[in-house]
């Protein structure tokens, strides 16, 4: 996925998130296993995979109501840990000035982690891009379809997956990964660092705030050090 | 048990709120001129947020700072080999089996 050629293709999408959904998949499982083993109504627990479609807050919303936890602090859990796609949309919303508005619906229900960072990764300036919409489409779809088979798959399963098989582990594996191919240069690597650290340091603090703590530090370092390097 | 109307509600809520931050800017671009100092600091959301979503998985596992455990290992070496073959699968097929290597061993 490191060339950057000028078309975009939807075959060239589904392709370059094949690998990522090696970790998709396991993450599904993990939610669909969550789901199915805490106190909540499976139904609407399976049906947040296509309503909400954000591994995280779907696990998130479904341990703290399966615990007990009340209302009011799910949804909001929820709406904290992914406000990070403010950030997504943003940057996605370059690619897609032109695109009419059912396009830009389809894309923003389809913006995930993965679907934005293979994006951008492959047409890192969006005035030289094509339209990236169908690299983008394959590449979206190819996680939408994986993870609602999976999380079918986790909950049906149950708890007939054994733990000793650590499948959780792929899911920080991926980002590790996303991560060493999204630092391109030397500020970019500042602010991964401070990111990191500040996330790191910040992990006590309630509903993730944490990451968005983190997120803003390390976009801040990097871009008071482009003088340092240019 | 939580009551299905509870669940319903909090999931249905929760997709709205999540859709309307997919769409905002998506939206809202073309429409508003974005300013030079945002443009430039999009450039930084990559890198920033995935060490943010990744370092605390690793060095913090289960919430709190707990760097002696056998992620940070093997998450290394995936990620060395990812960096080495500019390839995500490569981090899983290295980086799951260096985990269970591991756990096989000293654990």
């Amino acid at each position: 996925m490191s060339n950057t050629t000028a078309d975009s293709r939807w075959t060239d999408g589904v392709r370059d998130v094949a690998p990522i959904l090696l970790s998709v998949a396991p993450f599904g499982l993990i939610f669909g296993v969550t789901a199915a083993a805490a106190d909540v109504p499976a139904l609407a627990a399976w049906a947040s995979s296509f309503i909400v479609f954000a591994g995280a807050s779907q696990i998130a919303i479904v341990e703290i109501l399966g615990g007990g936890g009340a209302p009011l602090v799910a949804l909001v859990t929820a709406i904290v840990i992914n406000a990070r796609l403010l950030m997504y949309s943003a940057d996605m919303g370059r690619y897609t000035v032109a695109t009419p508005l059912r396009g830009k619906v389809s894309v923003a229900y389809l913006l995930t982690d993965q679907a934005y960072l293979v994006t951008s990764h492959r047409f890192p300036d969006p005035r030289t891009a094509p339209s990236v919409l169908p690299y983008y489409f394959g590449a979206g779809l190819g996680l939408w379809t994986t993870w609602q088979i999976a999380t079918t798959l986790g909950m049906v399963l149950g708890a007939s997956i054994p733990s000793s098989w650590s499948l959780e582990f792929a899911i920080p594996l991926t980002f590790m990964a996303l991560l060493v191919l999204a630092i391109r240069d030397k500020p970019g690597l500042v602010a991964a660092v401070v990111g990191g650290l500040v996330a790191v340091a910040a992990v006590g603090l309630p509903y993730h705030l944490g990451l968005l703590v983190g997120t803003s530090a390390g976009v801040a370092a990097g871009m008071a050090s482009e003088r340092w390097f240019t | 048990m939580t009551s299905a109307a509870t669940m319903w509600t909090v999931v249905i809520l929760a997709g709205i709120v999540t859709f309307a931050m997919r769409f905002s800017f998506i939206a809202l671009f073309g429409r508003i001129s974005v300013p030079p100092t945002i443009e430039r600091a999009l450039k930084y959301i990559a890198p920033a947020v995935l060490a943010a979503i990744t370092l605390p998985a690793l060095l913090a596992p289960d919430g709190s700072f707990d760097a002696w455990n056998f992620y940070v290992p093997a998450a290394i070496l995936g990620g060395l080999a990812a960096w080495k073959t500019r390839s995500i699968g490569a981090a899983i097929v290295v980086g799951l089996p260096s985990l269970w290597l591991l756990q096989w061993l000293f654990g």
